[in-house]
């Protein structure tokens, strides 16, 4: 069966979109999910049903608030799995976090930018073990088992760090003044 | 100024070393704080970018090969791998959708040829896109299930294996629970299935008729408000002019080619009749002096019962002991025909004798035939439709050996076991009856 023009333009259209918008769809999801799995794992189903549904989508309009509201579902029904197991985050809250991300959702783009000149300026250690941790499928237990260190230390370090990335970025921004003052 | 204890909640709720207190008290500080929420979603997207850029060090050339990308974007595509193996995914409904199966096949072919002429042949797939039928009958079987058999001349469209258009021509569904939502579309009506068998037609003139053989279709146009709810024995029309979706008789001669293909009846010739179900569909409600007419029974139906039968290999029908009967083997999946002849005594001479003659070819072969009283009944418990009353004396007459007067009946089996020859003695008030029972598709 050949691949007609159309379908196979529709198709490079849906890549070329899903690709520039997946790492702010994984933030969203994440944000609910709150644990990285289980949430690529959403992700990963709601990438799937966004290219079969992808006839449904209007080209020219906002592909990322189309492909929010599926994340947005896979990640409820996720969360109903689970919640038997343990505290998860409720639909109220959960439509605050996806209403609040919409909205800010140029200006959390942005942070992503700022954030990659802020990664390179850490110092090497630090650059070390964030790499080390955030590797595909690390945890910090996995690397604190690596080091011999405890985990608690790594926990903290890692809370560290994490808070001078967002300073940095914070600078990039412009916005250090506004969040000081 | 930093606020600590939320700064704490987030951070272990990242780190995934929250309580359930914790992440509890996480979630109702969320709530009631705008800025809260906005703190916890910087965080997030902090932690999601780092996993994000530290889980994509590898090359995901082999995502790039599977898509098959143009080479100019590839520059472009410098993607994590977490992103890849989404794509890696998407590839593989991807090459569902582009390469490997095509929406249906074509299953069945009755002396069909395509717009130049051309004989169309079984086993070919069907592409999305324009199919034409100048003559004959094809059966496509689609992906999910969903069986359509169009008669030409006739022009469709597949869209996929949920979504066909038809431009002109009959066509008839058997659309499986797999399939439901299955949708025909016409310039004048748009027909969903709803788990059903039906017909679909549209004329020279641009007039749309459903007919529902079983089940519920949903029958709604550009201009009708409400979509229409049809049940089986229920037929509508619609036309591009009219503008309204109006009620006719249920009548289903011109799927009655269609149909039994549909059914797994290739052809019938000579006096056979094929029955498209509907309401009140039981042998008793058909008296035809001219035609021997079949019933599609249970299909599809495995016996757990051993079911005896009276021939099963090829030859002329003869009379057999009850003990000498073939027994079917168990647990073979079988699909049941009855052919019925009831004449009814008519005109100036009611009690003339005269014969009448047909043959019957199935698309898969036929594994027994049924005759005599003892085993229709035997058979009917297990095949038969339920709530129907089957008659008792029904039995067919073959011609003893030897005896050389006219006027019996004969059952053939064809050599090639799909097709039956028959000639039965038409005798007002009298009926035969003849159970067929076939592999299962």
């Amino acid at each position: 069966m050949a691949v007609s023009k159309s379908d196979s333009s529709r198709h490079d259209e849906f890549v070329s979109l899903y690709v520039r918008y997946e790492p702010a769809v994984f933030s969203f999801v994440l944000g609910m999910v709150r644990n990285t799995a289980d949430a690529e794992d959403v992700v990963q189903r709601a990438s799937m049903t966004m290219w079969r549904c992808f006839d449904q989508y209007q080209p020219g309009t906002n592909f990322r608030n189309w492909a929010f509201q599926i994340a947005k579902n896979m990640a409820l029904n996720h969360l109903t799995k689970v919640k038997r197991d343990r505290h998860v985050f409720g639909e109220k809250l959960v439509a605050l976090l996806a209403e609040q991300t919409e909205e800010r959702s140029e200006h959390l783009d942005a942070r992503r930018r700022a954030l990659d000149l802020c990664v390179e300026k850490l110092p090497e250690a630090d650059h070390q073990m964030v790499a080390a941790c955030y590797a595909k499928g690390a945890t910090i237990r996995s690397f604190a088992e690596k080091t011999g260190e405890t985990a608690n230390k790594i926990y903290k370090r890692m809370n560290r760090v994490r808070g001078m990335l967002q300073k940095c970025i914070e600078r990039q921004l412009g916005l250090e003044d506004k969040v000081l003052g | 100024m930093r606020d600590e204890e939320l700064q704490d909640w987030i951070d272990k709720s990242l780190n995934e070393t929250a309580t359930d207190e914790e992440s509890r008290a996480l979630e109702e500080r969320l709530l009631k704080d705008e800025k809260a929420r906005d703190l916890y979603l910087n965080a997030v997207n902090l932690h999601a970018s780092l996993r994000r850029r530290f889980s994509a060090e590898e090359e995901p050339s082999q995502t790039s090969a599977i898509l098959d990308f143009p080479k100019a974007n590839r520059r472009k595509l410098i993607i994590g791998s977490a992103i890849a193996a989404s794509l890696v995914l998407i590839a593989g409904i991807t090459s569902k959708v582009f390469k490997s199966p095509p929406p249906a096949v074509i299953a069945q072919v009755v002396g069909a040829y395509g717009k130049t002429g051309n004989a169309i042949l079984s086993g070919d797939p069907i592409t999305p896109g324009r199919f034409e039928v100048s003559r004959g009958l094809v059966r496509l079987d689609f992906r999910n299930g969903a069986r359509v058999t169009v008669e030409g001349p006739a022009e469709i469209d597949v869209r996929n294996d949920m979504h066909m258009v038809l431009h002109r021509g009959v066509v008839t569904a058997t659309i499986p629970e797999a399939a439901i939502g299955f949708v025909v579309d016409t310039a004048a009506a748009h027909v969903v299935d709803l788990g059903t068998s039906f017909g679909v037609s549209v004329s020279a003139e641009g007039v749309t008729e459903v007919c529902v053989f079983e089940g519920e279709v949903e029958v709604s146009n550009q201009t009708a408000a409400k979509p229409r709810l049809l049940r089986e024995g229920q037929a509508v029309q619609a036309s591009e002019v009219s503008k309204s979706i109006d009620s006719v008789a249920f009548e289903t001669s011109q799927f009655e080619n269609a149909w039994p293909v549909n059914a797994g009846v290739l052809q019938t010739t000579g006096s056979m009749r094929f029955v498209s179900p509907g309401p009140n569909f039981h042998p008793g409600n058909y008296e035809d002096n001219e035609h021997i007419v079949v019933f599609p029974e249970k299909r599809g139906f495995l016996s757990r019962e051993s079911v005896r039968v009276d021939m099963m290999d090829p030859g002329e029908y003869a009379k057999t002991r009850y003990k000498e009967k073939p027994v079917l083997p168990t647990g073979s999946r079988l699909t049941s025909y009855l052919l019925q002849l009831d004449a009814y005594p008519e005109g100036k001479n009611p009690n003339r004798r005269r014969s009448v003659r047909g043959q019957i070819t199935f698309a898969k072969p036929i594994a027994g035939v049924i005759t005599v009283d003892r085993l229709l009944k035997e058979s009917e418990v297990v095949f038969g439709i339920p709530n129907v009353s089957y008659p008792s004396a029904r039995t067919i007459e073959p011609r003893p050996e030897g005896d050389q007067r006219p006027g019996f009946d004969s059952l053939i089996l064809a050599a090639d076991r799909r097709t039956l020859f028959i000639e039965l003695q038409e005798n007002p008030g009298h009926l035969d009856q003849v159970r067929v029972l076939v592999e299962a598709e």
